[in-house]
């Protein structure tokens, strides 16, 4: 029931209580002219004074919304039906009827308390309302790596956590999962160092030919199996090597539980994943969701840190991105230019190209002058408080990184040339060209530039 | 007059459990069989529909315009899923125009009160012409034997069938409410269901007129079918024919419930592919129709038992107290019998279950449905206490149940430790620093209960002290004469100790295994249970040969304490029956069909427990204001004026009935 709504159960028991008013008043007027010398006008006024009572406070229930029907119920109607019951007990009592309440009286009181006792005692119990899942994860602005991660993780355990009890997000993947070393209950694998284990697994025999070849249609989901190329277009990588991947295992343990079955985890011998393919009802995740699923696993054993994650934040997720695979760039001019934090930050910075535009302290050769000049340490916190910025970022980091993921997000004003930058000259790849690690390194070595000292 | 009654119980029981065994062995053993030929059969559906599109391409212009569809549920012989032709609309993206609310209540809520209150009537008028069907043929059976008695059953099965004369007229508004509600409240999801089941409303509709044709033959035609043999056996006759297109019904209507939880015969998109047997006899169709059958015995023997106890309270004479007394026994009897199979029943739905979605069972006994579950178990405590209270309160009015009655405190403090480990929930929600003060999240030492390997041992360990009570009130008023009485008395004995160690063992046993492998420790479990049960009152009436009576059961002596556990009992079966709907029901979460068709209301969430509690106990309440109602309805015209003998002249024993 909404907080604005009725009771259903205590606006029918004031009811079943109006009724048993009217009953009392009843049988008292009874009782007293089945006996002589009974005071009929002292009695039915007591006894009808209480089922107008109850009538009146049934009326009064059905003005109230939930939460203060039962307050006044149990404040006051309760109590008012205690009082006639005590008052019927010393009629019958003063007056000396054998026989008192009839039995359907007595069974009602019983049904009643009994019934309520159970209500009560599911309302004693935890209560979880639990929501539909929205159709597809939303994305608001723009992300860090940190928070895809996390989105990931409300996935498989839902946005609110109760300790002690096991929060299911729409994934539902803690239902038979388990997350923590040692922490198995017996229905699907632990997935403590499912990262680790994903490079490992591929290269294993067992995969190649258990319970299918690799390169066979598993036909409940579609997928083929080890061949990253053969994904769904909406699902599949668009970069990296070719060779099947961590990532691609994990994905396709998601999208295909049937094409690789852990052992003593399946049906008919190992040869059948009790697991739903994720990506088909109910489940039903998206592409970005199954990516935030994948960057969850891959950092979650290693808190703070998301160097192993290769899959693309969303706001890259233009299609043309993928596995952010950490190998150096060769010198094949083909291949798209990638930094994966392994470079000192000058080789980094030069390799993304900001020295053509930006005049940046510490970098060698960095005199562009398309752009601003890069003194973010003092220029960033006073960008921020500029009425004209429409940005997310609170301090300086923020502004940094979403001046390189998003440059649009503000347009620093040329005060030598009495105009803005031109908008949209800055190119908004470098979330692909960037792993996760290489770009925080930018932002922190970015963040502390500033004009030198006496100029 | 104790053979006499000790033969018709023993007719009785065997009257249930073939009736019984007519009702389930057919639906298990055709699950198991349809499962084999299935294969067969949708090799040769589609072989036929491929030769029909093939004839068609030849004789049209061209190649037949049919769209092939993967069935969500069946599939063929390769285990591929089944192809059919697509023979109806997509399922629809219910949105907001498809949803009608009232301002005073959700729409959810609306519907849940009126499917629940048509299911407890639907339930009771289908119980009761069972009940009817098996004291008829009781009462032809005895007659010659024992008119007194006969004439007894003869007038319990009319009384119940007037009384659910009334309710069924009750049930069918009751139905008409229910259609309006979905029709007004949920007009987008009704259509798409009226698409997919139309001709099976249909035959719904022409069974429910067959079903008032011979329910009102077989009742206004009892008294004139009454003297003669032959017209008496074509009446007992009517009510197999009554019971048979109940079931029918039931099972017709099952398969709209069963469809909406696990779906088959429809495509992903929720198109239908052309054959209505599929969709109707989805995955859950059998095991759902046999446990409700078991219900709704369990659920019209408590309505009868509370009906004869209410009446045994405000009996004028002793001969009308003595009567509801022995109703209050037959019933309760009727209950506990269709109670006993009930788990099973139940076990078989759950293990259907996980195998048309693993995540749907876990959902039910893992997930967020699992806490309805630990109050589920303290329904079944509710029922075994209601039950053992009963027997050891009418084992009082037996002469000679003094040997036994001494036993009575040790059972029931076995039933109390059994039922505390029972509802001992696995986790509960802490605070974190509660969590740190217990050392993790089960509890070091009570923890141990929370687990299946507890809790399925406290319950058989329940089910079995009740087989021993039951046991115990069977002989209490015998004195056992068969020379082997000793050694029987030791077998029983030993049977029971036996398996109370087997059952300790098993379940102390489970905490060494992993837990796929524990599961299976319930089989040997619940086989020790059946074993005493089976064996145990086997060797019990073999000992009654030849036995002497320490005197009648004194009916109409049953104590108050007694005439409330029946009271009890039917409290429990109605708030039970409807928990165990409501967690059916629920556990398709977001989904009106499972997968095909999103439930996207505002009420598409899943209730608190608190929520649901209440929801089922205004149910039970308002279900039982009917009741009174119907009954008081149905008593209206059986009032008569009791004609007093005068004193001194004799009367015979058939009139004093």
């Amino acid at each position: 029931m909404l907080p604005e709504q009725h009771d259903i159960l205590f606006s029918f028991i004031a009811i079943l209580f109006a009724v048993f008013g009217i009953f009392v008043f009843g049988n008292v007027i009874q009782n007293c002219r089945e006996r002589e010398g009974l005071n009929i006008k002292f009695w039915g006024g007591i006894f009808g004074a209480f089922a107008i009572g109850c009538f009146l406070m049934t009326v009064h229930m059905f003005d109230l919304v939930q939460a203060d029907q039962l307050k006044f119920f149990f404040s006051t109607y309760i109590l008012v039906v205690l009082m006639m019951l005590f008052f019927w007990g010393v009629f019958f009592k003063s007056n000396k009827i054998e026989g008192q309440s009839p039995p359907i009286i007595r069974g009602f009181f019983f049904w009643c308390t009994v019934s309520l006792l159970l209500a009560g005692y599911t309302n004693w119990l935890p209560q979880q309302r639990s929501d539909p899942p929205p159709k597809e994860a939303a994305i608001v602005g723009d992300l860090t790596m940190e928070e895809f991660a996390e989105m990931g993780r409300v996935i498989i355990f839902g946005a609110k956590q109760v300790a002690g009890q096991k929060s299911i997000g729409k994934g539902q993947c803690p239902l038979c999962h388990t997350f923590d070393p040692g922490d198995n209950m017996g229905r699907c694998p632990n997935l403590f160092g499912v990262e680790e284990r994903s490079h490992k697994r591929i290269k294993e025999d067992r995969y190649a030919s258990s319970p299918m070849a690799i390169g066979e249609l598993e036909p409940a989901s579609g997928i083929v199996k080890g061949s990253p190329t053969d994904i769904p277009e909406e699902y599949r990588r668009q970069h990296g090597p070719d060779e099947l991947t961590g990532e691609d295992y994990l994905r396709e343990s998601l999208m295909c539980p049937t094409c690789y079955v852990v052992t003593g985890f399946g049906k008919d011998g190992d040869t059948k994943s009790p697991m739903p393919v994720i990506v088909k009802p109910p489940i039903s995740l998206s592409r970005v969701e199954v990516n935030a699923v994948v960057a969850y696993l891959q950092s979650k054993d290693t808190p703070g840190e998301f160097a192993s994650v290769t899959v693309p934040l969303p706001q890259d997720d233009a299609g043309n991105t993928g596995g952010a695979i950490a190998e150096a760039p060769d010198e094949d001019e083909d291949r798209p230019v990638f930094v994966t934090g392994n470079e000192d930050i000058q080789a980094m910075i030069n390799t993304l190209g900001c020295p053509l535009c930006h005049t940046i302290p510490g970098v060698e050769g960095a005199m562009g002058e398309l752009g601003p000049v890069l003194h973010e340490k003092t220029n960033a916190p006073n960008r921020i408080k500029d009425p004209n910025y429409k940005g997310k970022a609170t301090n300086t980091k923020e502004y940094v990184r979403e001046s390189i993921l998003n440059p649009g997000a503000y347009v620093v004003f040329n005060e030598a040339e009495g105009e803005s930058f031109p908008d949209g000259l800055m190119p908004t790849t470098f979330g692909e060209m960037l792993s996760v690690s290489a770009l925080e390194k930018v932002v922190d070595f970015i963040s502390q530039t500033e004009a030198p000292a006496g100029s | 007059m104790l053979g006499k009654i000790k033969r018709s119980i023993a007719t009785f029981s065997l009257g249930l459990f073939l009736a019984m065994a007519m009702y389930i062995v057919p639906g298990m053993t055709s699950d198991a069989i349809a499962k084999e030929v299935f294969a067969e059969q949708v090799f040769a559906e589609e072989a036929f529909a491929k030769e029909v599109l093939a004839e068609e391409a030849v004789e049209g212009e061209g190649e037949a315009e049919i769209e092939w569809g993967q069935d969500v549920f069946y599939k063929d012989w390769e285990g591929n899923p089944l192809k059919g032709p697509v023979s109806g609309f997509p399922a629809p993206e219910l949105g907001e125009s498809d949803y009608n609310n009232y301002e005073f209540a959700p729409s959810r809520m609306l519907l849940w009160v009126a499917n629940q209150q048509h299911l407890y009537f639907g339930s009771f008028v289908l119980a009761v012409p069972i009940f009817c069907m098996l004291i008829e043929f009781i009462g032809i059976r005895s007659k010659e034997e024992d008119p007194v008695m006969s004439a007894k059953y003869d007038r319990l099965a009319h009384d119940l069938m007037k009384v659910s004369l009334t309710a069924y007229s009750w049930t069918a508004i009751l139905g008409g409410i229910l259609l309006f509600t979905f029709i007004t409240l949920f007009p987008g999801f009704f259509k798409y269901m009226a698409g997919i089941f139309r001709p099976v409303m249909h035959v719904y509709a022409l069974m429910f007129l067959a079903e008032s044709g011979v329910l009102y033959v077989y009742y206004y035609g009892w008294d004139k079918m009454k003297e003669d043999k032959f017209l008496k056996w074509i009446h007992v006759s009517l009510s197999v024919l009554l019971n048979l297109i109940g079931t029918v019904l039931m099972y017709l209507a099952n398969s709209w419930a069963t469809f909406m939880q696990a779906p088959g015969g429809i495509d992903a998109d929720g198109r239908f592919l052309g054959n209505i047997w599929h969709v109707i006899h989805s995955t859950l169709w059998n095991p759902v129709g046999v446990h409700r059958i078991l219900g709704n015995i369990v659920f019209g023997g408590g309505i009868v038992g509370a009906y004869a106890a209410y009446h045994y309270l405000t009996a004028k004479t002793e001969e009308e107290r003595a009567h509801y007394d022995w109703v209050c026994y037959v019933a309760m009897f009727i209950a506990i019998f269709g109670l006993i199979p009930l788990p099973f029943a139940g076990y078989w739905l759950m293990k259907e279950v996980y195998a048309f979605r693993q995540q749907m069972g876990i959902t039910l006994m893992g997930g967020i449905m699992a806490w309805l579950f630990i109050i589920q178990a303290v329904m079944i405590g509710l029922l075994f206490f209601g039950a053992n209270s009963y027997l050891h309160n009418g084992m009082s009015r037996v002469k000679g149940s003094h040997r036994y009655m001494k036993y009575c405190k040790y059972m029931i403090l076995l039933l109390i430790c059994c039922f505390t480990m029972w509802m001992t929930p696995h986790t509960i929600v802490m605070t974190p620093a509660e969590l740190k003060a217990m050392g993790g999240a089960q509890h070091p030492v009570i923890g141990h209960f929370g687990v299946m390997s507890a809790k399925n041992t406290a319950v058989n360990l329940m089910i079995t002290t009740t087989v021993l009570c039951f046991l115990l009130y069977q002989k209490a008023n015998k004195k056992i004469n068969v020379p082997w009485a000793t050694v029987g008395n030791c077998w029983i004995s030993a049977i029971f100790v036996g398996a109370a160690c087997n059952i300790i063992f098993l379940g102390v046993y489970g905490y060494f295994l992993p837990a796929n492998v524990r599961v299976g420790l319930s089989v040997p479990q619940v086989t020790t249970t059946l074993t005493t049960l089976f064996a145990g009152t086997a060797i019990n009436i073999s000992m009654f040969k030849d036995s002497e009576s320490y005197g009648d059961i004194q009916w109409g002596t049953q104590s108050k304490v007694g005439t409330y556990a029946i009271f009890l009992l039917a409290i429990s079966f109605t708030w039970l029956m409807g928990l165990m709907g409501y967690i059916r029901s629920a556990v398709r979460l977001f989904w009106h069909v499972t997968e095909v068709v999103r439930d996207n209301s505002v009420d598409a969430y899943t209730l608190t427990i608190g929520e649901a509690g209440k929801m089922l106990t205004f149910n039970t309440l308002f279900v039982w204001t009917q009741f009174v109602v119907v009954f008081w309805v149905g008593s209206l015209t059986g009032k008569k004026v009791v004609s007093k003998a005068p004193e001194g002249i004799p009367v015979p024993a058939q009139q004093q009935q």
